[in-house]
């Protein structure tokens, strides 16, 4: 299936957005204005969905003339587009993504044509499958793990870096000894956050070359 | 990046079948695998009457065109992206844009590039998991997950000769993958 490369899903909606004349200010702006001021670090809604990988948001205004001998054609609705890259099911993501960011999800798709709320997970799913885009070609450069092996690789790779880095030219026996220390600390070290924080340096930044 | 491009209804057929071998036959993919600054990419072909209605209040599309849409999510800059798509995968590119209405070819890289500024739009929220990681950098990560995991069910056993034997092993298979992520140097 098109839609699945491995152990990721590759989901692609696209949801119609209400058109409403009467308001000064119509639901495509308002949703422009929501999205920018949404956090992209640890504190965005899609670091409590932690299966995603990577999400956009894009609001499709209409499609594109690319000159004569071309038609040219409009659309005749905008359309929000979410398309997002996470590990496990659909079902499990989209019922995730109503209970444990319903909010977000509410104040985002309100503008969209159909929506009833991430209060019933039932109908929320069966409006994101009816929206839902079957994908062509997905692809998918590491397909075989999930985003919290990754996080946690990534973590390993900085942290086994600086015990390197601290401890060349020291005795094997206490190499060994400390290692057995790294190992229990890493075991026990807090998952790390998936988004990353906005004011974190990298370990590299924090440490300046000779 | 995101794209959309239109398509005469007769030709999505033929990028279908296109995609279907590609799909299929893994060996195909290898250039965009090498290229290894890709997280995830993909095409999505939408069928003029296959846009959502999801109301009978919402106007029908009435369209001439299928459209493709891609999207993807790479490290680097766009230049960069577009200039390794077209020096890289200039023959595979061409076999799937070929099918859209107006398209240059992918080389020479500056029509390619005007042709994709003009057919691109913005994105208005992204979230990045891990937004310091290349996707060398997890591939990376993962190969040094694996070698410790290895490394740490013997190691707390042996004896500190054997140890260090052992310890200079696993240095010479992780030193390659060793490293922190951060944000990249900007270069134009």
């Amino acid at each position: 299936m098109a839609n699945e490369s491995g152990q990721v899903y590759g989901l692609t909606i696209l949801s119609p957005i209400v058109e409403d004349q009467r308001l000064d200010i119509d639901h495509t702006t308002q949703l422009r204005w929501y999205l920018s001021t949404l956090p992209r670090d640890n504190t965005s809604p899609f670091a409590k969905v932690s299966s995603t990988y990577l999400a956009r948001l894009v609001v499709l205004d209409d499609v594109v003339f690319v000159g004569k001998p071309a038609c040219e054609e409009h659309l005749k609705s905008r359309y929000l587009i979410f398309e997002t890259n996470f590990d496990g099911d659909l079902d499990t993501y989209l019922r995730r993504m109503a209970s444990e960011a319903g909010e977000f999800v509410d104040a985002v798709w309100k503008h969209c044509v159909g929506y009833p709320g991430a209060g019933n997970s039932d109908a929320f799913v069966a409006y994101m499958k009816k929206c839902q885009l079957q994908t062509t070609f997905f692809f998918a450069d590491v397909n075989d793990r999930t985003v919290k092996d990754t996080l946690r690789a990534l973590q390993t790779q900085s942290a086994l870096t600086h015990f390197i880095e601290r401890n060349q030219g020291k005795p094997p026996a206490e190499i060994q000894k400390l290692f057995g220390v790294f190992l229990e600390r890493l075991k026990s070290a807090p998952a790390p956050l998936p988004g990353g924080r906005a004011d974190e340096k990298s370990a590299t930044e924090d440490r300046p070359h000779d | 990046m995101n794209a959309i491009t239109p398509m005469k209804p007769w030709k999505t057929p033929l990028l279908r079948l296109f995609f279907f071998v590609l799909g299929a036959i893994k060996p195909l993919q290898a250039d965009l695998k090498n290229l290894s600054f890709i997280h995830f990419a993909r095409w999505v072909i939408v069928g003029r009457n296959r846009f959502p209605r999801l109301s009978d209040k919402q106007p029908r599309e009435e369209l001439r065109y299928d459209y493709l849409i891609f999207f993807s999510n790479f490290n680097g800059t766009w230049n960069q992206y577009i200039d390794a798509f077209s020096a890289v995968l200039s023959r595979g590119l061409n076999l799937i844009w070929r099918w859209s209405e107006k398209f240059p070819g992918s080389t020479p890289v500056t029509p390619f590039k005007g042709y994709i500024g003009r057919v691109q739009f913005d994105t208005d929220y992204y979230y990045n998991c891990y937004p310091k990681a290349a996707t060398n950098d997890v591939k990376a990560a993962l190969r040094v997950q694996d070698a410790l995991n290895d490394f740490a069910k013997t190691s707390q056993s042996l004896s500190p000769v054997e140890f260090e034997n052992a310890y200079l092993e696993f240095l010479a298979r992780v030193q390659p993958d060793l490293g922190s992520t951060g944000i990249a140097p900007v270069g134009t």
